[in-house]
């Protein structure tokens, strides 16, 4: 007996008004980051394995949803995250166009394997790519674009983490040496002193001291009189959060998690929908490198969300109000209350009823009524 | 610089059993009364009002602590690192050692028996732990078949279930009991504070809660160094 309309894990159909909300959140980021003069671009769904992760400065880490092509034998996957392939578009097809290069793109990806805390594995993804500099003022209006689209999308209390993904390494090559730099690493994902206590790294406890809102953060780093490349890190986050007085700031120097291609910074946005905290980043952006064939590379920011959790959160982006056209209600009143910005839902038999249709305005003739 | 959102209630994952007995003076310590009945096994209550005004209390087993965490459904919680380690939830951070609830995660088998690993590509294990087995087992090159248990494990190599478990060992005495030597000890175990990593950088109250129970920390060891 077939199943009940069962689908594969980490897939689900949406339904009104969810895939309605999907929809405009995603037109409603596009829309934000197109009026920041970000020129839209649409890669396929489906590429050459071997192509997808070799355009950004180090391996993006995803499990790629892969198969053969049916008609010659290559290796094919899905998209994981779109950002790899504006890399390529950037590094070749527009490879020549003068930079700075904004590109905006949106769309579905999927990876072969959710997480336990969210299985989801098709995603709907937008973002924005500035390609030609990772500098601050490129990092500050990257991130200020983010939030601009995520307060358009209805997201409130925003906050934005700086992270320095280079940063713990740069210091266990130069300036804190240590036995096993990944060990110390990981011991710094988890914030676990106890284990730094066992690597020998007590000092790194400083760095998770430090974790906290931007300016305080950022005082409690330059304390530590850290020199060289470390120093000079600190130092550009500081400019970049001078250009964001109006954005609530946080930085914490050790975070990793999900920056696993990025540069000297990383920022992750969290938030709320209503009442509700948001449970995981709304949003996640930063530098990186993209490399062109011959082995060159070019600085990068950028950053990209994924809708489905804003929209699972109840935000619905713009939709528009239902109005009831009953039967025999001439063209043009439906053509006038569309170009007004209603949605028309018109009668069909003298069954059809506005309550059925959800329909909470009616035409009555001579004027729309609630 | 507009100011960080204000803070919502926080709930804190206590497990039931020997660790609420050692984690409750921690917590009086760090000003942290749960409701009596929160230590009343018998009480059904699951949920518990504290003296720390905006904090509750879950009583939930050990690995669930880990989960309701995880999942952001309580910001805080107390938790051996062996569940954390056995999870390997990159969505806890556990920065706190709260020298509590202190056993070994150890393998064991009957008195009597020598394991011979080296000569081994595949052991059949009972355990509660089969992700920390898997692994121990497999980084000496053995694949471990492990049979997920929830309690009772030293039955396990008596029955004919599995020849080997992999379970806590405190002081030893269920093992000898039941027959069973320690062959090897996976890792030294003790309840951490852990906290949910999205709520630690977004609810102020969460680092002001960890800063309050590390001191009460200090202040026991000091108390019982004097």
């Amino acid at each position: 007996m077939p199943r009940p309309a069962l689908l594969p894990e980490g897939f689900r159909d949406r339904l009104p008004p969810e895939a309605e909300a999907v929809a405009s959140l995603l037109r409603t980021v596009l829309d934000t980051v197109r009026m920041h003069g970000y020129l839209r671009v649409q890669p396929p769904i489906a590429e050459f394995e071997a192509e997808l992760g070799r355009w950004l400065g180090k391996p993006g880490g995803a499990r790629l949803f892969r198969s053969t092509d049916p008609a010659t034998g290559e290796g094919l996957a899905l998209r994981p995250d779109m950002t790899g392939q504006v890399a390529r578009i950037a590094a070749t097809r527009l490879g020549s166009e003068p930079r700075p290069l904004r590109l905006a793109y949106g769309g579905t990806t999927v990876r072969a394997r959710g997480t336990e805390i969210d299985p989801a594995r098709e995603r709907t993804q937008a973002g924005a790519e500035l390609i030609g500099s990772d500098g601050v003022a490129a990092c500050v209006e990257v991130i200020g674009v983010a939030v601009e689209a995520l307060t358009a999308c209805g997201v409130e209390a925003i906050t934005v983490e700086l992270v320095l993904p280079g940063l713990v390494e740069a210091l266990a090559r130069e300036t804190w040496p240590v036995a096993d730099a990944e060990a110390v690493a990981a011991a710094l994902d988890g914030k676990d002193r106890a284990a730094l206590a066992s690597l020998g790294a007590d000092r790194y406890a400083a760095l998770l001291d430090a974790a906290g809102p931007a300016a305080r953060a950022l005082d409690a780093l330059e304390a530590l009189g850290l020199g060289g490349e470390p120093a000079d890190q600190i130092a550009r986050a500081r400019e970049v959060c001078r250009g964001l007085e109006d954005v609530a700031l946080r930085l914490d120097p050790t975070e990793r998690h999900g920056f696993a291609f990025q540069s000297w910074l990383g920022f992750a946005l969290f938030g709320k929908a209503g009442e509700t905290t948001l449970g995981q980043e709304v949003g996640r952006g930063g530098t990186y490198a993209v490399v062109r064939n011959d082995g060159s590379a070019e600085p990068a920011v950028g950053f990209s969300l994924y809708v489905d959790p804003l929209a699972e959160a109840g935000l619905a982006g713009a939709a528009p109000r239902r109005v009831f056209l009953p039967l025999g209600t001439p063209p043009e009143v439906g053509r006038r209350l569309r170009a007004e910005g209603l949605a028309t839902v018109a009668a069909l038999s003298p069954e059809d009823r506005a309550d059925r249709l959800d329909c909470p305005l009616v035409w009555d003739g001579a004027q729309v009524v609630g | 610089m507009p100011p960080l959102p204000p803070d919502p209630p926080l709930v804190l994952a206590l497990p039931k059993g020997r660790i609420l007995a050692e984690a409750l003076p921690l917590l009086a310590r760090a000003g942290i009364r749960p409701d009596p009945a929160v230590a009343d096994e018998a009480s059904r209550a699951l949920r518990f009002g504290t003296s720390r005004a905006g904090l509750e209390v879950i009583r939930v087993r050990s690995f669930d602590a880990a989960t309701f965490v995880a999942f952001g459904a309580a910001q805080l919680g107390v938790v051996g690192n062996d569940v954390v380690a056995e999870f390997g939830y990159s969505e806890l951070y556990a920065p706190l050692d709260l020298g509590i609830g202190r056993c070994r995660l150890s393998l064991a088998g009957p008195a009597g028996r020598a394991v011979e690993l080296a000569t081994r590509s595949h052991v059949r294990v009972a355990t509660k732990y089969p992700a920390l087995a898997k692994a121990w087992f497999a980084a000496r090159g053995i694949q471990a078949e492990c049979i997920r248990l929830s309690g009772a494990m030293e039955l396990a190599p008596a029955m004919g279930l599995a020849p080997l478990i992999v379970d806590l060992v405190s002081t030893g005495r269920t093992l000898a009991e039941n027959g069973l030597v320690e062959h090897a000890v996976l890792l030294e175990v003790t309840s951490r504070l852990v906290v949910n990593r999205v709520a630690m950088k977004t609810n102020p109250a969460v680092g002001a809660l960890v800063d309050a129970v590390a001191a009460a920390v200090a202040g026991a060891r000091a108390a019982e160094a004097a």
